[in-house]
């Protein structure tokens, strides 16, 4: 079945203890665009692809993969629906190299029951990768602790190419990178675009968002206000819609989410 | 630019060391470097090895059993009494015991996974727990003279090696190739490595993390049968302080203290380091006690060593 949209999400509700973090938010994801996810701090971005991500559970809501209802309650659910995050954080193991990482959890297997790790054809696909994303990463078996924030990221692009994640979820991945890391960080996002992949990026920097996105999402306090079609709006417009939203919101409630997530 | 690159040197600091103190205890002894001595040293230490392999589950994947001391007395006490008590056969009484191990790490991993409380508590508890019913149970008797299939475990010999060397021999070898080659010794390293990472890789580390304290609890239990074959005498004070050795051998032989890094050759090598210190140091008439003096002085440095080195990576991260 192909619909229009890979990935949509309706009315997804979640709230923290007494904290509405995101009310009746709708999302739809185009098959092979970039999407940026924008709004200020605590206006619900990370809550929001983290319900897609699977590593929270929505109080309320629907989400539907290619036209049909999925039910994610855990990353592992999310990965085998092949959606991936690369987490701000990074969700690295410092303790191991590249090819580990782009592995782990889901390493190649062979031998009885699947018991042993097929190393060669492990790092072979993780050189493979490498080449692929043209990222600058020398061999697979250099130890991420050693790596610049900008090859790390590679990383985790590479680990969620690897399974053939159709939806990639990136959370700020230029926010601790220099400028020259970053340019090159947004050239492998649209390589990934040209994949095939439909991606959606959460960032504060909207002028990332205005050189590689397709169309531009906007959250404040919870609520959607927009999505923003990046070839007709300006920096401008966008700085506007995430601090004052749309006309019709806007108000008390989202001050008070802003307070408590800030 | 020319930042010393300490992780290989780490690698082999401990082999190194170990050879560094067998050249000085030869010197300060003749009888040291003999192969009586020797093999003495190794016999002494093979069921140090195998617990400090069922440690090195648990450390490698992050946590910390700080009970396997007790679990050895508690399982002594109860395999010695299934057999001299209630006259069972030795098969079963072993696998009592063995069972009995598996359990006790059961418990841990359980209590671990369900409180969520630091497993250095934890498994503190437990430790107390286990010695009270250990006490409860054995009423603080000792019980001795083993039938003879049970002491062919250290007395007797196959292929002209001692049972439990080839035992202790075999372990290592089938468990350096777990984590070298299985599914599930490379996850065991990536949860230990960044647990949050590896829940969100879908890993379910809930699972993984039962899963290590019960397999270090089935490893304390064969070397609790180890230890007692070869005294041939248990009481629930048998057991206890072996976990310090264990612990110690293994941070001294690269085992991370956070989890995540570790390889059973120099975990091997360890063991043999604080071995050879204890006996090196009695020989060369140093005193018996002050080997506790140097052993904890040993673990202070290997910690200090491997927090030394972490710093060193995370700067190079971020300057790199």
């Amino acid at each position: 079945m192909s619909t229009e949209y890979i990935v949509e999400m309706k009315g997804i509700n979640k709230s923290f203890g007494g904290v509405r973090a995101l009310r009746d938010v709708d999302l739809e994801l185009r098959r092979g665009e970039i999407m940026g996810i924008v709004g200020d701090n605590g206006a619900g971005k990370s809550t929001l692809m983290k319900i897609l991500s699977g590593a929270h559970l929505a109080d309320s809501g629907e989400i539907y993969l290619d036209g049909c209802q999925v039910h994610i309650r855990n990353p592992h659910d999310s990965a085998r629906l092949g959606i991936s995050m690369i987490y701000q954080d990074l969700a690295l193991f410092n303790n191991l190299d590249v090819t580990r990482n782009v592995f782990a959890g889901r390493e190649l297997a062979r031998g009885p029951f699947g018991w042993f790790v097929d190393k060669k054809r492990m790092s072979k696909r993780a050189e493979e990768l490498i080449r692929d994303l043209r990222v600058d990463i020398k061999s697979p078996s250099m130890n991420v602790a050693r790596m610049s924030g900008g090859q790390r990221q590679m990383v985790a692009c590479a680990r969620a190419i690897a399974f053939q994640s159709k939806v990639l979820i990136m959370d700020e991945p230029t926010a601790a990178l220099g400028v020259t890391e970053a340019s090159k960080l947004l050239g492998l996002i649209r390589n990934l675009k040209e994949m095939g992949l439909s991606i959606l990026l959460i960032t504060q920097r909207i002028p990332d968002v205005l050189a590689i996105a397709d169309r531009v999402f906007v959250l404040k306090g919870g609520q959607r206000q927009d999505v923003l079609d990046v070839s007709q709006v300006t920096l401008d417009d966008v700085v506007t819609m995430i601090v004052k939203g749309k006309e019709r919101n806007g108000g008390q409630v989202s001050e008070v989410a802003y307070k408590s997530f800030g | 630019m020319s930042r010393i690159d300490w992780s290989g040197l780490k690698k082999y600091a401990v082999v190194f060391v170990l050879l560094v103190l067998m050249g000085l205890f030869s010197l300060a002894s003749p009888y040291f470097l003999t192969v009586r001595n020797l093999t003495n040293i190794v016999t002494q230490n093979t069921y140090f090895i195998i617990v400090a392999v069922g440690l090195s589950f648990v450390m490698i994947g992050g946590g910390i059993d700080l009970s396997v001391g007790y679990q050895m007395s508690l399982v002594g006490v109860i395999t010695a009494m299934a057999m001299v008590v209630y006259h069972l056969p030795v098969w079963l009484a072993v696998v009592i015991g063995l069972a009995l191990g598996t359990t006790l790490g059961l418990v841990n991993g359980l209590i671990v996974t369900s409180i969520r409380i630091f497993p250095l508590i934890a498994t503190l508890a437990t430790s107390t727990v286990f010695q009270g019913i250990s006490y409860i149970v054995s009423r603080a008797n000792t019980f001795r003279a083993y039938p003879d299939q049970f002491l062919w475990l250290t007395k007797g010999r196959l292929l002209g090696v001692p049972v439990d060397v080839l035992l202790a021999l075999i372990i290592v070898i089938l468990v350096t190739i777990l984590y070298y080659e299985t599914v599930f010794g490379f996850r065991l390293i990536t949860l230990g490595g960044n647990e949050e990472a590896a829940r969100l890789s879908g890993i379910n580390t809930r699972r993984m993390k039962i899963a290590m304290y019960t397999i270090c609890g089935f490893f304390t239990a064969i070397a609790t049968m180890v230890m007692i074959s070869k005294a041939n005498t248990t009481n629930p004070s048998f057991g206890p302080g072996t976990e310090f050795i264990a612990l110690t051998a293994a941070i001294v032989g690269g085992v991370s203290f956070m989890g995540g890094e570790g390889n059973i050759p120099s975990l091997v090598a360890g063991v043999f380091l604080l071995a050879v210190l204890g006996n090196g140091m009695q020989l060369a008439g140093w005193g018996t006690y002050a080997q506790f003096i140097v052993r904890g002085l040993i673990l202070l440095g290997a910690v200090a060593f491997d927090e030394y080195q972490r710093n060193v990576a995370r700067t190079m991260q971020k300057t790199g």
